[in-house]
């Protein structure tokens, strides 16, 4: 069978491009995964979603996504909530830095707002306000569960046609400048068009292409409590340290932080990570030392020069599409980038002008995008 | 009375008809069960479920119980009060 489109990698972003072109009316896509569905990066993310970034790009594909995710939410189960996120300033310097975030989230229509301490008790009861010097809210903001996401694409793309292998793709077939298929562990599969969205590992398979895919394997580390009642809704950031938390819908609090690290392929544990991780969220939430720490897990950010991702056509090779690179934020643009790669794929052209801007080629060119905000 | 149920994984409450569902919907592997399922997410830490459900998709597929891969053990072993990583570690 010649494949009218063959995806490389079972994460969000491929699961999600397959949805969106079998929705578009391709009948033959396949999907590879070498090994379980999420279980390069996508399983290991946290599930925050939001669109309260600081540049164009970013914001505009964000606010799209945030529009995805609440019609995918209706429309197949997936488990979503805008439960918002919520920055928060313990120093004036912070103070500072959320003012001119906010100003530059409201001048392209996200409307984050400050909120009073009383505003921020009533959507974090388990939080510890007396330290606060300031707080940023991003109503539009929200997470989702990676799992039943990524499951519930996986399911009804399936429904749609879609196919699923699970084998590992070694090389992609380029014959004239074209993509012409993939080599996988169970042969050769032929196909029209081949999108790579196998997450960092899409640097290994383009590299004997000739094509240099500016990503590096970032380690992120994150921990889990057990689970309890309602603690805070939004997701948290400590703006000092950078770190995150959030509780799940199950009702664990899952919780990362940066340390110091050197990219690598396969990054191992580090105490010091739960130890600063804790000793961060302690000062916000009292109560976390005498809570339980049930799980702890390493994964990686697929960092760029510009923490924004890769994507579209590959510009040396016809027919090769690319969606990498997302820099700690691959999770919550999976539906919009699910439905940029199949516009693309289909017409040759983006939907959004904005993605446009992200292809490999302004690497070349040397026009990088500039992003203040990245966090955890 | 309410109908019997066969548990695999008592901290989730997760039952036999739970697993045979997971199968057809093309989960087949003990990682993708586990999160499809949330088999061996609870505080056990899947000692109990995990060797369980090992058996039954042993039988149900017809595969030997070695070649069935155990989902990766995250640390810690068990549950541990965070208060322990407290000032622990080479914090750069």
């Amino acid at each position: 069978m010649r494949a009218e489109v063959v995806v490389v990698g079972g994460g969000i972003t491929g699961v999600a491009v397959a949805y969106f072109l079998a929705e578009r009316g391709f009948e033959r896509v396949v999907v590879f995964e070498r090994s379980y569905l999420g279980s390069g990066s996508t399983f290991k993310c946290a599930g925050g979603i939001r669109a309260s970034f600081t540049s164009r790009e970013h914001i505009v594909l964000m606010k799209r996504s945030i529009e995805l995710w609440g019609e995918l939410s209706r429309r197949l189960g997936i488990k979503y909530a805008r439960s918002g996120y919520l920055w928060l300033a313990s120093r004036e310097e912070d103070l500072e830095r959320l003012k001119r975030y906010s100003s530059i989230h409201n001048q392209f229509g996200v409307s984050t707002r400050f909120v009073e301490p009383g505003e921020v008790e009533e959507m974090a009861p388990a939080l510890d306000t007396s330290r606060l010097v300031g707080a940023l809210y991003d109503p539009l903001a929200g997470k989702a569960s990676p799992f039943d996401a990524v499951h519930k694409l996986y399911l009804a793309s399936r429904e749609m046609g879609v196919e699923y292998r699970f084998e590992e793709v070694g090389k992609i077939l380029v014959e004239g400048g074209a993509a012409r298929g993939v080599a996988s562990s169970g042969g050769i599969t032929e196909a029209e068009s081949v999108v790579v969205a196998a997450g960092v590992w899409s640097r290994q398979l383009l590299e004997p292409l000739g094509v240099s895919l500016p990503v590096e394997p970032e380690p992120h580390h994150a921990a889990l409590t057990e689970e309890y009642g309602r603690l805070f809704d939004p997701l948290i950031i400590d703006l000092e340290s950078g770190a995150y938390a959030v509780q799940t819908f199950h009702g664990h609090v899952l919780m990362g932080v940066e340390i110091p690290e050197q990219p690598s392929w396969e990054p191992g544990e580090r105490l010091a990570f739960l130890s600063k991780v804790v000793r961060v969220w302690s000062k916000w939430l009292p109560w976390l030392p005498s809570a339980n720490i049930l799980r702890y897990w390493v994964g990686h950010y697929e960092v760029t020069p510009d923490h924004h991702p890769v994507l579209g056509p590959v510009g040396s090779i016809e027919n090769l599409f690319v969606a990498t690179g997302f820099s700690g934020h691959g999770f919550m643009m999976g539906p919009v980038v699910g439905e940029e790669l199949a516009s693309w794929v289909a017409s040759g052209a983006p939907r959004t002008e904005e993605a446009a801007h992200l292809t490999l080629r302004r690497f070349e060119e040397g026009r990088l995008i500039k992003e203040l905000a990245v966090i955890g | 009375m309410a109908p019997l149920r066969s548990l695999v994984c008592f901290c989730e409450g997760v039952t036999t008809e739970d697993v045979d569902r997971a199968l057809e919907e093309g989960f087949r592997d003990l990682e993708s069960l586990k999160r499809r399922l949330r088999v061996g997410m609870g505080p056990c830490q899947g000692r109990y479920c995990i060797p369980m459900l090992i058996s039954y998709l042993s039988r149900r597929l017809g595969v030997p119980p070695e070649r069935l891969a155990p989902p990766r053990v995250r640390p810690p072993l068990e549950p541990v009060p965070a208060r322990l990583f407290l000032g622990v570690g080479d914090e750069g």
